[in-house]
């Protein structure tokens, strides 16, 4: 019954015009600021979920770019190793060990025959793709498993056998090729029988097992404390801009490949940013027009409200009756644009899905946070000039 | 609830009331509980502003008014509200209605300011014991002078009080609804064992009066 009365005397109808500016000053405001801290959460989703883990993404091959400067010394210091270890972007660091002396490979088969020089590279286990029981090296046996790049295949199969009429060869067929490894040593030849046990596309080089390598490299080595001159990180987002800004600051490089990230995580940012930004500056604008209007409000019933406040109505019931009147738009507009922005990330799911890509077909808890944040800064302010305007009155 | 006056003068009227012999002014004076008090002077001797004082819609004078004990000067806006709602209820000489509510609408709205006491039904019995039932439903802006003095009798009376103000209620009235009036507000005060103070020009006999002061 009170509040009857209260809304045929306190007439909310003054400033139509302004509350309709607000209202969607407001909603262009939260639409903005929602889909920034939507896309974002999507972008992270994208990045961190299990679902999109892509082997090559995570590791990157990284090491001197090979310049007229750098020429004949590549190797990365002791100091520039620790450095990249303490970046946040980096979650570890492995060393490609590369091997102190010559090696050749030959075919034992008749009907494929080769023979070239090779090199070996090792890293430690837990950087590699290829999970086979045939990686395993014993000191006792003279088999070496070895993991060769895809991209080797790729080469021989579609550029060298094509134009040499060789025939094509298969991943298993390789697997089963049995290959005569030569060490040279100071003392003569060494042999060993060796196998392709698996393709990788992680680390373009031919890898053999971290244990073998040390042993060979201390037992046939000719040079002694080599340095690495490439090492493999792990990344969560290859491509974070900070870790291409540090890259080439340090005047390293990787697969451009992996990094291609990097471009369109700065476009991310940069759409996010200015979204959330332009959102921001609204939702000031927003709030300024709604203080104005509940200003102008609680102005235009001035009399009203002093001859309230002469017969005992109390301030505080008169800011309540007034917060009631104010503040429910504020909820339902933030409740339709979260609304909206649920049916955009059910849509975008739906489109990114096609295209391969995983992300939640649900609005992220995130964006339901800053709605309940920026609900309570609405109901502050609020709140606040109600409460002034009406002191101000009385 | 006692109502204590002390040494009070309006500071715009000092100079004016200090040369004449007051019951009021510059006086210590308590309003013991159920007193039924009578302030009789002249046009413009202050009348309306002690009312005002009383009520605290002024802060412009000297001395100190006490609602039991609470000095008036110092009391908070939600907490006056309260007093306002509970304990004191006013018929101002200026009447303020509100002119766009109907005569219900005004009285009503000071029945539901606080947890109400009487039914909406009390309203109907009061406007048809002072005659006004035929203007309830018509906007108070359109009520003559003496239907709005009526009106502003009855919405003081709908709300619970321990002292009643009155600031020449029966100005615009005749000696019929007069008595009817007073009837009324004799009958509530008597029910809630309130007390009134009722400003006048003149002497009159419309209730048993304990105490008659001249301002």
């Amino acid at each position: 019954m009170l509040n009857i009365l209260l809304k045929k005397l306190i007439k909310t109808s003054a400033g139509r015009i302004r509350f309709v500016m607000a209202v969607m000053g407001l909603s262009v405001a939260l639409l903005l600021i929602f889909s920034a801290v939507q896309i974002e959460a999507d972008y992270y989703d994208l990045l961190r979920s299990k679902n999109n883990q892509d082997s090559i993404a995570n590791f990157l091959v990284v090491n001197k770019a090979v310049t007229n400067k750098t020429v004949g010394a590549t190797t990365l210091s002791d100091a520039e190793i620790t450095d990249l270890k303490k970046q946040q972007f980096t979650d570890a660091v492995g060393l490609l060990t590369s091997c102190h002396f010559k090696v050749s490979a030959e075919s034992l088969s008749e009907r494929i025959p080769f023979y070239s020089d090779i090199f070996f590279e090792s890293v430690p286990d837990e950087f590699i793709d290829v999970k086979t029981d045939a990686w395993k090296w014993d000191a006792n046996s003279d088999y070496i498993p070895m993991i060769v790049p895809n991209m080797f295949l790729d080469m021989y199969n579609f550029g060298f056998a094509t134009s040499q009429d060789l025939p094509q060869l298969t991943q298993e067929l390789v697997k089963n090729l049995p290959v005569q490894i030569n060490i040279k040593t100071p003392l003569g030849r060494v042999n060993y029988y060796g196998k392709v046990v698996g393709f990788s596309d992680r680390i373009s080089s031919v890898l053999v097992p971290q244990p073998f390598m040390e042993w060979a490299n201390a037992k046939f080595g000719t040079i002694q404390n080599a340095k690495s001159s490439r090492i493999v990180i792990r990344t969560k987002d290859p491509g974070n801009p900070a870790l291409t800004a540090y890259l080439k600051k340090n005047g390293l490089t990787t697969d451009a490949d992996k990094t291609r990230f990097s471009k369109y995580r700065r476009v991310v940012d940069f759409v996010v940013n200015l979204s959330w930004i332009t959102g921001a500056v609204m939702l000031l604008f927003a709030l300024l027009i709604f203080t104005l209007f509940i200003q102008l409000t609680i102005a235009s019933c001035k009399d009203e409200i002093m001859l309230l406040v002469t017969l005992g109505a109390a301030p505080k019931q008169l800011q309540q009756f007034l917060m009631k009147q104010f503040f429910p738009s504020n909820i339902i507009i933030s409740v339709i644009v979260l609304v909206l922005i649920a049916l955009l990330q059910f849509l975008l799911q739906q489109f990114l899905y096609r295209q391969g890509m995983y992300v939640s077909p649900l609005i992220s808890l995130f964006t339901i946070g800053t709605a309940a944040i920026i609900l309570l800064v609405l109901w502050v302010v609020n709140k606040w000039s109600i409460k002034n305007y009406v002191y101000e009155t009385t | 609830m006692q109502i204590e006056l002390q040494k009070i003068i309006p500071v715009p009227l000092k100079d004016k009331f200090a040369q004449r012999g007051s019951d009021v002014w510059n006086k210590e004076l308590r309003f013991l509980e159920r007193e039924w008090i009578k302030l009789k002077a002249p046009s413009g001797t202050g009348k309306t502003t002690l009312v005002h004082i009383i009520y605290k819609l002024r802060s412009d004078y000297e001395g100190n008014v006490l609602w039991d004990n609470n000095n008036l000067r110092s009391i908070a806006s939600n907490e006056l509200a309260k007093m306002r709602q509970q304990y004191i209820s006013i018929v101002f000489q200026d009447l303020r209605l509100f002119p766009n509510l109907t005569a219900k609408e005004n009285i009503e709205l000071n029945r539901v300011l606080q947890k109400p006491i009487y039914e909406s039904r009390a309203i109907e019995v009061m406007a048809a014991r002072l005659n006004i039932s035929h203007i309830l439903q018509q906007r108070a802006a359109l009520c003559s002078y003496g239907e709005q003095q009526r009106i502003a009798i009855i919405r003081a009376l709908v709300q619970p009080f321990e002292w009643l103000i009155m600031d020449e209620p029966f100005s615009h009235l005749d000696e019929e609804n007069i008595k009817r009036a007073s009837g009324l507000i004799a009958e509530e005060c008597d029910k809630r064992n309130a007390g009134f103070v009722i400003t006048d020009l003149e002497d009159d006999t419309h209730f048993h009066y304990t105490k008659q002061l001249n301002l």
